[in-house]
Parts: C-alpha cells; structure tokens; sequence
C-alpha cells in the first residue's frame, strides 16, 4: 500500500468516525464531505476515474448541498443534550466491531482464491474511462439503464408529492406545524 | 498485504462505522448520511473487485448505486421534512408513534 493509499484511507476513515461522532449534524455534514472525496480518491487510485469524477460531482455535489439545504431549512436549535449512554455506545461499538471481524476476516482469508491477473497498479488507458463505460452501459446493461431514468423520475415526483405543502383549506393538526399556513 | 485486500477491509470497515452510525444515533439526517456512508463502502469494494477481476461491470454496478442513491435521497430527505412538519422534530424517538 502506498503512501497515497495509506493517507487518503486514513482521512477518509476519520472522516467516518467525524460523521457519526460528532454532535452537531452540520459538522457530520461537512465531515461526511471529507469522506466522499477521499472516497473519490480511493476510487481514482484504482483506476475508476469516471466514477471518481461522479462520486464528486453527485455525491460531494449535488446530494451534500441537499442535505445541507434541508439541514438549514429545519433550523434545529433543539439539538439539545440528550446523551446517548456510554454503556449504551459501548454495546453498539462492541457489536459492530465484532460484525467486522466476522465480515472481513473471512473475506481477507478469502482473497488468495480471487483471479491474481490484474492486482497490478498499472492502469489501461480505457480501463474506467468514460467511453469503456460508456459502451458497457449502452450495450449490456441498455435495460437497467433506461429504467435508472425510470427510478429518478419516479425520485422526483415523489420527492415533490411528499415535501408539497398540505392543501390550505385543511384543518390544522394539534400540534403540528403542517396545515394551516 | 495485497494492496486490494485492503482495500476490502477499508471497505468493511467504513461499512461498520456507518452501521454503528446507524445504531448510535438519533438525528434523521446523521441516520441518513449514514446510510450514504455504507453504500459508499459497498461502492469501495465493488470498484475494489472490479479492479481485481479486470473487467468493469462493478463499475456500472457503482453508477447504479449512484443512481439509486440520488434517488433515495431526494425521497428520504422530503420524508424528513413532511416528519419535521407533523411533529417539529427530527429525533427519531420523537417521531417513534408514526402517526399525526
């Protein structure tokens, strides 16, 4: 592993622990950032420049300023002190960790029966170009694709009919503060 | 270590910390960038065995995860906001009865 490796890992790895220990959700954000472009770095060193390209234009881009935007639109002043119990943490770390273990320790021990061709770091000019993918999804994958269209427009529609205003002439609910605005 | 073994482990791990992520925490949104956080690691070690295997249909698999990730987070965030208007919050213990 490489020294460029090694650091991009370690940030983006940090950068995951940012995401869900700190408190205010606008750190987590901005944390979360940290980690989709080291992502997208991990993704260029092996070769994937289109998906790094993507990984920042969508990810870091598009779907960050989203949550971003709904964070300040929401105004949370009421991030208040409700802790989340030591013990309680513990567990959970406990628990997850022992998922690792158990998920990457037998892929690890795997990893010898895997096809050794390619674990050269020597990148192919069209190897995770635009135009290799390009072909791939016009071709073999033309189905999926065209539904994908499918999926984001149905995204839309439903993102527009769930966040639209309730009807004016509704009648307010008890404490809620949907309906009569 | 092979260098893309580990790259799956990285991969596992950033896994782990989003499902510990997804157990520890109360905020919707920190929930949600969660949920982003595991699909990304599920998106490392797809490029990882994509690299590893020579050809790129993990690849196209990434691009449809992306798509699928836009998707669901145009949808989760408008659920967030249609949750925060009906009970002016988004702890997710105080949205626990599901109802207006």
């Amino acid at each position: 592993m490489s020294f460029m490796e090694f650091v991009i890992a370690a940030v983006g790895i940090a950068s995951a622990i940012g995401v869900v220990g700190f408190r205010n959700p606008l750190s987590s954000a901005f944390s979360l950032i940290v980690h989709l472009l080291a992502v997208a770095g991990l993704y260029a060193l092996l070769g994937a420049h289109f998906l790094a390209v993507s990984q920042v234009v969508v990810y870091a881009g598009a779907i960050m300023v989203l949550v971003l935007f709904v964070l300040m639109l929401l105004n949370l002043k009421s991030e208040s002190g409700r802790r989340i119990g030591i013990i309680r943490s513990a567990i959970t770390v406990g628990i997850g960790l022992v998922i690792f273990l158990a998920v990457s320790g037998p892929m690890l021990a795997q990893f010898d029966n895997l096809p050794q061709a390619t674990l050269d770091h020597n990148i192919k000019a069209s190897e995770g170009g635009v135009k290799a993918i390009g072909e791939l999804l016009y071709s073999k994958y033309m189905v999926q694709f065209e539904l994908s269209s499918l999926v984001l427009l149905v995204g839309v529609v439903g993102a527009v009919m769930l966040a639209k205003r309730k009807n004016v002439q509704l009648t307010p609910r008890e404490g809620g503060l949907g309906g009569a605005k | 270590m092979d260098p893309i073994s580990s790259y799956l482990g990285i991969s596992c791990l950033l896994f782990t910390i989003g499902g510990i992520g997804l157990c520890l925490r109360r905020n919707a949104i920190v929930l949600f960038m969660c949920v982003e956080m595991m699909l990304n690691a599920v998106n490392l070690a797809f490029v990882a065995f994509s690299k590893i295997h020579g050809n790129l249909d993990g690849q196209v698999a990434v691009f449809f995860v992306m798509v699928i990730a836009a998707a669901e987070s145009a949808i989760g965030l408008a659920i967030i906001l249609s949750v925060f208007r009906s009970v002016a919050s988004i702890e997710t213990t105080d949205a626990a009865e599901l109802k207006w």
